[in-house]
């Protein structure tokens, strides 16, 4: 039990240490909202690892947390872990519109199999839980990348 | 329209929407107490309208390494979003002349964000907003059935805004502030429609812009931004939102939202590729919000924070009105100015109501123009040719409590020439003076020069339906009506009645007394002083007998009278017999909350009441009672006072017994007389003198206090009972 204790300890603290030292780079990302009619979207951009599971919320587009249920598996994992979200932004984004937000991504997760998800909700509409889901690799934060749902498309520009 | 339709409208609408109403306006004044705090130092920049976007550019550009979007709020400061020299997301108001940051949106708190949903949508998402957004369209129908009812009251919209006969404080105030605040009510009403049908896209939205086909890299001219036409046609003022582009690539442009436009500006040449205009009832929206929220002026804010309290008010008086409405049942289909016979009714309970009312009815059915109201609502009656007074008498001939203008009123109020009037006296053989207010009401308007009496003052006694009809016959006879002259059209049912069941009967056989305590079946409001009325022949004839209330239940203390109608048949039940019972609210005689020491005098079984006001918490109670003799049933008078009487000094009770020897001071006014000094120093300081019992007692009481009053302070009593010092119940 101790040992193991320890070891759990150990774990954490090297995570910490790993992280705070870990090579961020920024991107500058474009969420651009198709012509779809109704309320502004609830948009989350999630980091799946490589088993496919929630690994880090980068972005929340959308305060109201009452409409954090409708985005339903997303809503699973930050129950569970409401601490990992990176950042929140004031506002959903409507029909039509975009919205430009800053990620922090940790250098050494590109081209290792780690991916980007983008999952949107409409309040009495659908929900698209992979409306953007890409590979989290240089190519594809080189291209834009069209939506399945409310998304057109996004884009990422590296600015540092 | 009638005046009842729209009363009727205005009233139903209002139950419906209250309860959505009454949430909306409470937080509509916080929100609007919130809005009109965050007024006062909120950042506002001059000069917007003399600004232009190109001008403004470079001057954002130096506060901003990288701008991606900008935008103007109320047309009054200019938020500029972007990433900073380290690449992190910021956004700041930005002055547009200087460039100086002037502050960074505040988050509203949670507790405002809280509010603000639930006055939007009561947490209950889309089914919530559609219940508030049915409160405003109720909302608005009932503004609109007010200012009708106004109009209908005031004979016209000329005049809307002038005087208005004050009826009743919360029925003047109604109306007085009703019309007032109609219009800001409106428009919170009507913007409050408005955005809750733009929440669930009723109206045409604002179509979109269009992205355009991929575009290949063509050569054309560059210009700088500052130099595109489309930047430099544009004012800050005019200006909603400008988006930046993603990249330097064609494919991205800038849009620009302005008030009545959006439009799409390649970012290399500044060439409008797309313009699309916003319509009109979009362009709306900003209006119906600046409207409902007051956001850019703390004047309207006020003023619609000021109207959402009113709602409340409104609310309350309101219901208060409906309910005296229905209380007092008057159904009146004119208004008074349409009036041809006038039934005036004055009633201490409402049972002369029930004869008036019959009368009316009838004269309804027939077509004649008659109109009911109560003796203070007494006024000049344009068209009148006949006016009936339905009065029953108060205490020693005094005038009951919806009536006790009316006297004045008739000598002050001119009415049309030869207005025939007759008057119908209501009361009880049983009291003194009977009838006495409804003679003294025939003797003042057969002095008055515009009336001319029609049938003489007849009187009915106890309710009795034979003798009204004699009225009836001869009010018949000279007006050519033919109203029912059956007696069983006008009696009186008694109604709300009480089953009261028999708990606890003691006989006192040496003063012929018995003390008879019931409990009430089911709910009853009642309180120490109040009246049971007992119906001995199950027909209209009523006795009244004081309440004291003790532990919860009802106390009567009766003296058997040889023959007596109503203690005869009291003295008939026996404990766990039923009888039925109805309480009438006596406020005259409650227990005062305010009076810091209260006397109360009585004689025989006037204590009744007190026995249960002794056990009511507040002022220091003195009692002074008198009897003929002690009996075990004054000693468990004693025991059941000091049972509740405090060690401490300010509770006093005093015995006389009249046919006692030992006794120095037989009478009442003995000790009154004893404690003058207490007495004069109780009416000084504000005290209140409760009198209970015998009319000779009360009589013998009043002329020992006047004297007192006239010893020390060169006033007579009656100086503190126009105060209200003096409360009396006696028979």
């Amino acid at each position: 039990m101790k040992l193991s204790k320890l070891l759990l300890v150990g774990v954490i603290l090297g995570l910490f240490t790993y992280s705070a030292f870990a090579q961020v780079s920024k991107y500058k990302c474009l969420v651009q909202m198709s012509n779809y009619v109704g309320e502004g979207a609830y948009i989350t951009i999630s980091l799946i690892n490589p088993q496919g599971d929630y690994e880090k919320t980068l972005q929340v587009l959308g305060d109201d947390e009452k409409w954090y249920e409708t985005l339903e598996k997303w809503n699973e994992f930050y129950l569970q872990q409401p601490s990992q979200i990176d950042g929140v932004t004031g506002a959903s984004v409507s029909g039509g519109g975009r919205s430009i937000v800053t990620l922090d991504l940790d250098a050494s997760k590109i081209d290792k199999g780690y991916k980007l998800r983008f999952e949107s909700a409409v309040e009495n509409n659908k929900y698209y839980f992979d409306d953007v889901e890409i590979p989290l690799s240089s190519q594809a934060l080189a291209q834009q990348n069209d939506g399945k749902g409310y998304i057109r498309f996004v884009r990422f520009i590296k600015v540092k | 329209m009638t005046l009842s339709l729209w009363r009727w409208a205005h009233l139903v609408l209002a139950l419906l929407a209250s309860t959505f109403i009454l949430i909306a306006s409470l937080t509509g004044i916080i929100l609007g107490i919130d809005a009109a705090l965050s007024r006062l130092d909120a950042i506002q920049s001059d000069h917007l309208d003399q600004i232009t976007l190109a001008e403004a550019l470079p001057v954002f550009r130096e506060a901003f390494p990288e701008i991606t979007e900008i935008s103007v709020e109320n047309g009054e400061r200019v938020l500029v979003k972007g990433l900073d020299a380290e690449w992190n997301e910021l956004a700041a108001y930005v002055d547009p002349s200087t460039g100086e940051i002037l502050g960074e949106p505040v988050q509203e708190s949670s507790f405002i964000q809280w509010v603000t949903a639930f006055h939007r949508s009561l947490f209950l998402k889309s089914t919530g907003r559609l219940m508030i957004g049915a409160g405003a369209l109720l909302l608005i129908m009932i503004a609109i059935s007010g200012i009708f009812l106004v109009i209908q009251r005031q004979n016209g919209i000329i005049h809307f805004f002038s005087k208005i006969p004050k009826e009743g404080k919360h029925q003047y105030y109604h109306v007085e502030l009703g019309r007032w605040t109609l219009v800001p009510i409106l428009v919170l009403a009507l913007s409050g429609t408005y955005l809750f049908l733009d929440g669930f896209n009723i109206f045409p939205a604002t179509p979109m812009l269009e992205f355009p086909e991929e575009i290949s890299e063509e050569e054309s001219e560059f210009l700088d931004p500052e130099e595109f036409p489309a930047f430099q046609e544009i004012y800050l003022s005019d200006l909603q939102k400008v988006e930046f582009p993603f990249a330097p690539d064609p494919n991205e442009f800038f849009k620009l939202t302005s008030k009545n436009s959006q439009q799409l500006i390649n970012q290399f040449s500044g060439a409008v590729i797309q313009n699309v205009d916003t319509p009109t009832i979009a362009q709306l929206k900003e209006l119906n919000l600046v409207l409902h929220t007051g956001k850019t002026s703390w004047v309207w804010v006020l003023i619609l924070t000021l109207a959402s309290a009113n709602i409340l008010y409104f609310i309350y008086s309101g219901i208060v009105i409906w309910r005296k409405r229905t209380r007092t049942k008057i159904k009146n289909i004119i208004t008074p100015d349409q009036a041809e016979i006038v039934l005036i009714v004055g009633t201490e309970n409402g049972s002369t109501l029930g004869f008036a009312s019959a009368i009316h009815r009838q004269l309804l059915a027939n077509g004649t123009a008659s109109y009911l109201c109560e003796g203070n609502a007494y006024q000049h009656f344009h068209k009148a040719n006949q006016i009936l007074v339905f009065t029953a008498t108060h205490g020693q001939g005094e005038a009951p409590a919806n009536a006790s203008k009316l006297l004045a009123l008739i000598h002050q109020t001119q009415q049309p020439k030869d207005t025939q009037f007759s008057v119908i006296g209501f009361g009880s053989k049983s009291y003194p003076d009977y009838c006495a207010f409804a003679v003294e009401v025939d003797r003042t308007m057969t002095e008055l020069p515009w009336f001319q009496q029609a049938v003489s003052l007849h009187t009915v006694n106890d309710k009795n339906a034979v003798e009204f009809t004699d009225w009836v016959k001869a009010f018949n006879h000279q007006s050519g009506f033919t109203l029912a002259t059956t007696p069983a059209v006008y009696a009186a049912k008694p109604t709300k009645l009480k089953t009261l069941k028999v708990v606890e009967k003691v006989f006192e056989e040496s003063d012929q007394t018995f003390l008879l305590t019931l409990k009430v079946n089911g709910i009853a409001k009642f309180t120490s002083g109040d009246l049971l009325a007992i119906y001995p022949a199950n027909d209209e004839r009523e006795r009244l007998y004081s309440i004291g209330k003790c532990k919860g239940k009802i106390q009567l203390v009766v003296k058997l009278h040889p023959g007596g109608f109503g203690s005869g048949f009291l003295n008939n039940l026996e404990v766990g017999d039923q009888v039925k019972a109805r309480i009438i609210a006596n406020q005259s005689f409650h227990l005062p909350k305010k009076a810091k020491s209260v006397a109360m005098i009585a004689n025989g079984t006037g204590i009744a009441p007190f026995l249960g006001m002794i056990q009511q918490n507040g002022s220091s109670k003195h009692l002074y009672v008198g009897f003929r003799t002690e009996t075990t049933m004054t000693q468990r008078y004693t025991r059941q006072i000091s049972a509740f009487q405090p060690k401490s000094s300010n509770h006093l009770s005093h015995w006389a017994f009249s046919r006692q020897e030992s006794y120095t001071h037989p009478y009442v006014m003995d000790l009154i007389q004893r404690d003058s000094e207490f007495f004069a120093q109780l009416l000084a300081e504000d005290g209140v003198v409760m009198i209970c019992g015998s009319l000779a007692m009360q009589r013998n009481v009043e002329a020992k206090l006047d004297e007192i009053c006239l010893a020390h302070h060169k006033k007579g009593l009656s100086h503190f009972k126009a105060k209200g010092q003096v409360l009396v119940d006696c028979y």
